[in-house]
């Protein structure tokens, strides 16, 4: 039969060419990086330069840190709206005890922990039980971390913390083997997280929670410890970047980390993580964080106006999403091929 | 006038890597209820949304009332009277009834302001062809599945259709209420409206067809008159095969352990958000080693929440379970699982399936205990699982939902055995599955048990109740009724039993099995 024939030459061209589409649209976050570097690199010599670049991560350290939490409550179809400001209460509560207490770094860091992670546990807690949708359950504790954040320091600063304590300072201006410690800091949970996400139990209850909450639950998933243990997860990263932040600026100030949650979601969203929950990658979100991260620093050295960075950024942002999108419809359309390649499978 | 309504000529629908149809040969005869059968995949619902203007053929032509006609979207279906009701519902539960049957097409004052007054009486005129009593203002989402079908099926009326589809009306709904829409069914046609029906279910077919077409991988196979038809007719055109679906098993040995005792399992009913569950009063039963006992009843018999309860998902108002002679006291999925009870869920789309993971985690997602995983071991484990189920699909990293619904299934099953359980319950075990790889299922489950694995089912499907079970219990109303071995089952008895009171037995009865 005519159609058959016409149909498979059809089928091989359509099907190889939309096979290799796809792969580079899997690869994007990382293909969008190297062609932004090679840009700016040859744009303006400035760019590639070992401190330029030792900054740049020192920078973007920040957001990919933030963004490991987000992406995991993301992947339960979740979000959490509170990291800028929980990043700022722990700032908060470790100046206070660097600056009134007399016990020590380790002291501070715990406590900064300690109650970025009650913040986290009032966000499960919320969502879990109460059943306040992510958004706004998180959106709440944003305002109410920020509000304990003023409270506490009554609106003030607390200057000076490396005249109390030398170790404190270590954290955000340190550095291992000329690798600035933030970026050590980001690299190692960054390892650990893909580690989680891709070989533990947890990581799979989590893709698992956002791909079907219903099924996840009847299959014996425990969708509330999961729920909980992401928010928990986000709290403990959104701590992390708050000591670091008043390390680096030697002082803890109530504002530290306002909007801080939209570099990060950019991050996670332009990583490929999608907002329904359930698909989406750990090392995504890192490679996300740098393409937002290199493009600030690069257009800066460009000297472009602070306006357009922010409209192109924008402009990434939307088109990330749209691409993303292209891709599942790419990837339904193929999957068909993709089944025919072995003939047993299909029946 | 020509017996012929509509013809369809040398239908070819080209997919990538696939050709859904082959050439297709169709025709709906006037006044008759046209019967389209196939397996899964065979091109029925193809043909169907080319028939409806969802899609467009590649090559073929069509005609109505012997004219060409050209079909290029739902609107010019519409316009020449053809209209279908998908297998999924399509009604907006939070509008009403009426709201619902003039969607799209609203009645209007000087084309500006809702004619409602106009709207609600024609509505109630098409639901009274269908002889259903609703209040036309009340919210579509407070009534039952099978009345929310009626409201679809008053739309189309409503808009004067000629040519009536039914994909798969009654997959979803209660044996009562499929009663209730074959009435519905004779009654349009002989009204002056031209079925075309598409079913799994046999006995349906050979209920209400006039005219048959059989589908095969997008051919027509084989087309005749009822008089011509048997089962065996179909099943054979169907599969390419003449297959008896049930192979004989030996009896399980009476001093065989019990390992399932069940005493006055109690259950009250509770309003979910996802409308109220049948109480469930005072059930006992027991399962021995390698035993399939079936659970018969209709909808709302309280069937699902049993075994969901058994399942750990529901909590008990009184009663007790045991499994081996141990209390099982868990009020979760994972403690009924460690106790060695799991659950193949109803809706596989819905309870079951991850869409975004692979068909390795999907059978592998809650296997492993402790912090971190063997990836070895996993997948050593998911592929003897595999091979076990004959699940079709040489790379185990592809979407589960690449698979089809039979395959998917055996996805579920596998999960369920991974966790090594005493007894496998199941929940409608070949819901939306084609008739080949029911009988493959079929031949799965039997093979288990007759490995020593006990196996719990319920099932709505009477013909399925039959042929897999070694004993059955037929609930009614949150009870066990009867109690019917192998040998005592029958299509009657298991209809007798299961219906609420003898007027309900009796308007069932025109439905041969």
């Amino acid at each position: 039969m005519a159609a058959t024939q016409i149909l498979t030459q059809r089928d091989r061209l359509a099907s190889s060419s939309a096979r290799v589409a796809l792969l580079l649209l899997r690869g994007r976050a990382l293909i969008v990086l190297v062609l932004l570097v090679l840009a700016f690199s040859a744009l303006t010599p400035l760019f590639f330069t070992a401190n330029n670049l030792a900054i740049l991560s020192k920078h973007v350290a920040l957001s990919a840190i933030l963004a490991i939490g987000m992406t995991f409550t993301i992947l339960t179809e979740g979000i959490d709206l509170s990291v800028g400001s929980v990043a700022g209460l722990s700032g908060i509560v470790a100046g206070y005890v660097i600056t009134n207490g007399h016990r020590g770094t380790v002291a501070a860091i715990f406590a900064a922990i300690a109650v970025a992670l009650v913040v986290g546990l009032l966000n499960g807690f919320l969502i879990v039980r109460a059943g306040v949708a992510p958004f706004i359950a998180t959106l709440g504790t944003l305002y109410m971390a920020r509000g304990a954040a003023l409270l506490s320091s009554s609106g003030r600063t607390f200057p000076n913390l490396a005249s109390k304590s030398k170790a404190f300072a270590v954290i955000g201006q340190g550095s291992l083997l000329h690798v600035p410690i933030p970026v050590c800091l980001m690299l190692l949970l960054y390892a650990v997280a893909a580690f989680i996400a891709s070989r533990t139990p947890l990581g799979r209850h989590i893709y698992a929670v956002g791909g079907n909450e219903r099924a996840a639950r009847l299959a014996g998933i425990e969708v509330s410890r999961v729920k909980v243990i992401t928010y928990l997860a986000s709290a403990f990263c959104a701590a992390l970047v708050g000591i670091i932040i008043a390390s680096q600026l030697d002082a803890a100030h109530p504002a530290t980390g306002e909007s801080f949650e939209l570099n990060a979601i950019a991050a996670v969203v332009l990583g490929g993580t999608s907002l329904s929950g359930g698909r989406g990658s750990i090392t995504g979100s890192l490679l996300g964080a740098f393409v937002i991260g290199v493009l600030a620093d690069g257009l800066v050295m460009l000297g472009i106006s602070e306006f357009w960075q922010i409209a192109i950024k924008g402009a990434v942002i939307v088109a990330a999403v749209a691409i993303d999108q292209f891709q599942v419809r790419l990837q339904a359309r193929l999957l068909p091929f993709l089944l025919r390649s072995n003939p047993e499978a299909g029946a | 006038m020509s017996d012929v309504l509509l013809e369809a000529r040398g239908i070819v629908r080209l997919y990538p890597g696939n050709i859904a149809l082959k050439g297709v040969d169709f025709c709906i005869y006037r006044d008759k209820v046209n019967v389209l059968i196939g397996e899964n995949g065979a091109g029925k619902s193809t043909l169907m949304r080319i028939l409806s203007g969802v899609e467009r053929a590649d090559e073929g032509t069509i005609l109505v009332e012997s004219k060409p006609v050209q079909i290029r979207s739902p609107r010019e279906a519409t316009a020449l009277g053809i209209a279908i009701m998908h297998q999924e519902l399509s009604v907006v539960p939070n509008l009403d009834v009426t709201e619902n049957i003039f969607a799209g097409r609203e009645l209007t004052k000087s084309g500006l302001l809702i004619d409602k007054s106009n709207e609600d009486r024609q509505s109630q005129r098409a639901l009274e062809r269908l002889q259903q009593h609703l209040d036309v203002d009340r919210h579509v989402s407070q009534y039952s599945l099978g009345t929310r079908q009626m409201v679809e099926l008053a739309r189309t009326i409503a808009h004067g259709s000629r040519i009536l589809i039914l994909d798969e009306p009654t997959s979803a709904l209660s044996t009562a209420e499929a009663a209730s829409l074959f009435r519905v069914v004779e009654e349009l046609k002989a009204s002056g409206v031209s079925i075309v029906y598409i079913s799994h279910r046999l006995h349906e077919l050979l209920h209400l067809g006039d005219h048959f077409t059989v589908l095969r991988s997008g051919r027509v196979v084989g087309e005749a008159p009822r008089a011509q038809v048997t089962r065996e007719w179909i099943v054979e055109r169907m599969s390419g095969r003449t297959e008896e679906l049930t192979s004989m098993r030996a009896a399980v040995p009476d001093d065989a352990e019990t390992v399932l005792e069940v005493r006055n399992l109690t259950l009250a009913p509770s309003v979910g958000d996802e409308g109220a569950q049948a109480p469930v009063h005072d059930v006992n039963l027991s399962l021995r080693c390698g035993e399939i006992l079936g659970i018969y009843g209709l909808l709302g018999a309280g069937r699902t929440e049993l075994l969901e309860a058994l399942a750990g998902l529901r909590k008990l108002e009184d009663g007790r379970i045991q499994v081996r002679g141990k209390r099982v006291h868990s009020e979760s999925v994972s403690g009924a699982a460690r106790a060695g009870l799991v659950l193949v869920p109803e809706d596989r789309q819905r309870d079951g399936l991850i869409p975004d993971l692979s068909i390795r985690e999907n059978i592998a997602l809650v296997s492993s205990s402790g912090p971190v995983y063997s990836r070895q071991k996993e997948l050593e484990r998911v592929r003897s699982l595999v091979r076990d189920l004959q699940i079709r699909a040489n790379d185990l990293e592809l979407p589960v939902v690449a698979l089809s619904g039979g395959n998917q299934q055996k996805v579920l099953l596998a999960r369920c055995l991974m966790r090594d359980p005493v007894v496998l319950m199941l929940d409608e075990p070949t819901r939306g599955v084609d008739v080949g790889a029911k009988a493959e299922i079929y031949g799965i489950l039997k093979d288990l048990a007759s490995r020593g694995l006990s196996i719990l089912f319920t099932s709505s499907e009477i013909e399925e109740t039959r042929l897999l079970a070694d004993r059955v219990l037929v609930m009614c109303q949150g009870r066990v009724r009867v109690e019917l071995q192998k040998e005592e089952l029958t299509d009657e008895a298991l209809f007798a039993a299961a219906s609420p009171d003898v007027a309900c037995a009796q308007r069932i009865e025109g439905v041969p099995a």
